[in-house]
């Protein structure tokens, strides 16, 4: 390839007049090919002032919680990869994999769990009978902060705030499950803070011992995504009782 | 906007966000999401693509932030390129140049041999370009227009063809000679 081929394939890269799978090979070829490189970074250089033509527009206002959702979701996941003691708090994507955060559960929040049973039992309107019940508990301190519980065979379950919690005023909180063979977490809705809820329960399998519960705090109304994208703030696993 | 652009420090809000400090990408977003969609909008030509767009070059900003290199050229200039990368690869990928078929293409060419009028100017900027605007000056209107046609609004050469009602292989033509004259005046 001759001077004038080299910085013409370089100055249509950047104008764009490639189609697709030119585009591709130019952009595979950059990355071995400094001369390449070096002119398409001048003619972008060249041609920046061009980009002053366009009229500015507004973008609207949710496209930058999108993208800080997108961000926030992208740090989480990065984290997922670092030791656990590193983390501010648990990755949420991935979270339902977190081994060591259920060994450490497993250690205080079941503890939490039957010391809670017994604090709660006196607190409901109706004694929960034979089902499940979980402990929400914080995934640092594992304070409680929530109980689920359902019957047996129950289509819903109830959810019970222990206290209230502060949420932002641009952020909602959102309750998931997770069974044990299940792919990934499913959305049981929005909760408000310090408000009960009674969750249908009718569209999932069964209840099972040692279905994951958690809350987590996503953007106003909700992850935009189907799983968790903010900090887990509540964390359990179902138990059974008699 | 333009004099808090020209005092923005983008090399050190790049080199924050390679430190994962999300506050310097809301920064960069602040001083820059206006003039970056408008640049976006003018290649993809929707509204909703052109914020996908945005959001799509954000995280590719935000990822590629450590493999900022300010010896090789201005942050600005590199958030500008991440933004028109992600414009045109959804209008090339989608397949938007088929819409000049070999069919329309001929009918073009034919048309256009027997209508020799001078061009008209396909472009009115407004904008100081500095070097760029007197080399632009120098080029003649063809080449002129099929470079702002596909820089600034993201047209393939089947596109242009069109726009300027012009053969194909005119428009290969004139946009090739066009980088060539356009280097050579701004060496």
């Amino acid at each position: 390839m001759n001077a004038d081929d080299l910085h013409v394939l370089a100055g249509e890269y950047v104008l764009g007049t490639l189609p697709a799978a030119r585009r591709a090979e130019v952009e595979a070829r950059m990355s071995n090919d400094a001369a390449l490189r070096t002119a398409v970074e001048q003619w972008q250089q060249k041609l920046l002032p061009l980009n002053e033509v366009a009229a500015p527009v507004e973008p609207s206002a949710a496209l930058w919680s999108r993208i800080e959702t997108s961000v926030a979701a992208k740090v989480a996941a990065d984290r997922g990869t670092r030791p656990a003691a590193a983390r501010p708090a648990v990755a949420a994507s991935g979270w339902w994999n977190s081994l060591r955060l259920w060994r450490g559960l497993a250690a205080t929040g079941f503890a939490a769990a039957a010391f809670m049973g017994i604090v709660v039992v006196g607190k409901l309107a109706q004694p929960p009978g034979p089902g499940y019940m979980v402990v929400l508990v914080g995934p640092q301190d594992k304070s409680p902060g929530w109980v689920v519980q359902a019957g047996t065979n129950s289509q819903q379950a109830r959810l019970i705030p222990l206290g209230k919690v502060d949420v932002p005023a641009d952020k909602s909180l959102q309750f998931w499950t997770k069974g044990n063979d299940w792919k990934g977490p499913v959305s049981l809705g929005l909760v408000r803070p310090g408000e009960s809820k009674e969750v249908p329960l009718d569209k999932l399998p069964p209840l099972e011992p040692n279905q994951l519960f958690e809350i987590t705090l996503e953007p106003y109304n909700g992850s935009p995504l189907d799983r968790p994208t903010g900090p887990i703030l509540f964390i359990g696993r179902a138990v059974k009782i008699i | 906007m333009p004099a808090a652009s020209s005092t923005f420090d983008y090399e050190a809000a790049l080199a924050a966000c390679a430190g994962g400090d999300r506050a310097a990408l809301h920064r960069i977003y602040q001083h820059e999401s206006r003039r970056l969609l408008g640049v976006a909008l003018r290649i993809v030509r929707d509204r909703a693509r052109a914020e996908d767009v945005l959001h799509d070059a954000f995280m590719n900003i935000w990822t590629k932030a450590a493999s900022f290199d300010a010896t090789r050229g201005e942050g600005r200039g590199w958030i500008h390129s991440i933004v028109r990368n992600q414009a045109l690869s959804a209008v090339r990928s989608s397949g938007r140049e088929v819409s000049a078929d070999e069919d329309a293409i001929e009918a073009i060419e034919a048309e256009a041999v027997a209508n020799a009028a001078p061009m008209a100017e396909a472009f009115e900027i407004n904008a100081d370009l500095g070097r760029l605007d007197e080399c632009l000056e120098r080029l003649d209107t063809p080449k002129r227009n099929s470079i702002l046609l596909a820089y600034v609004d993201g047209c393939s050469h089947g596109e242009i063809a069109q726009r300027l009602n012009a053969p194909l292989g005119s428009v290969k033509a004139w946009v090739r000679r066009g980088l060539l004259s356009l280097r050579e005046c701004m060496a």
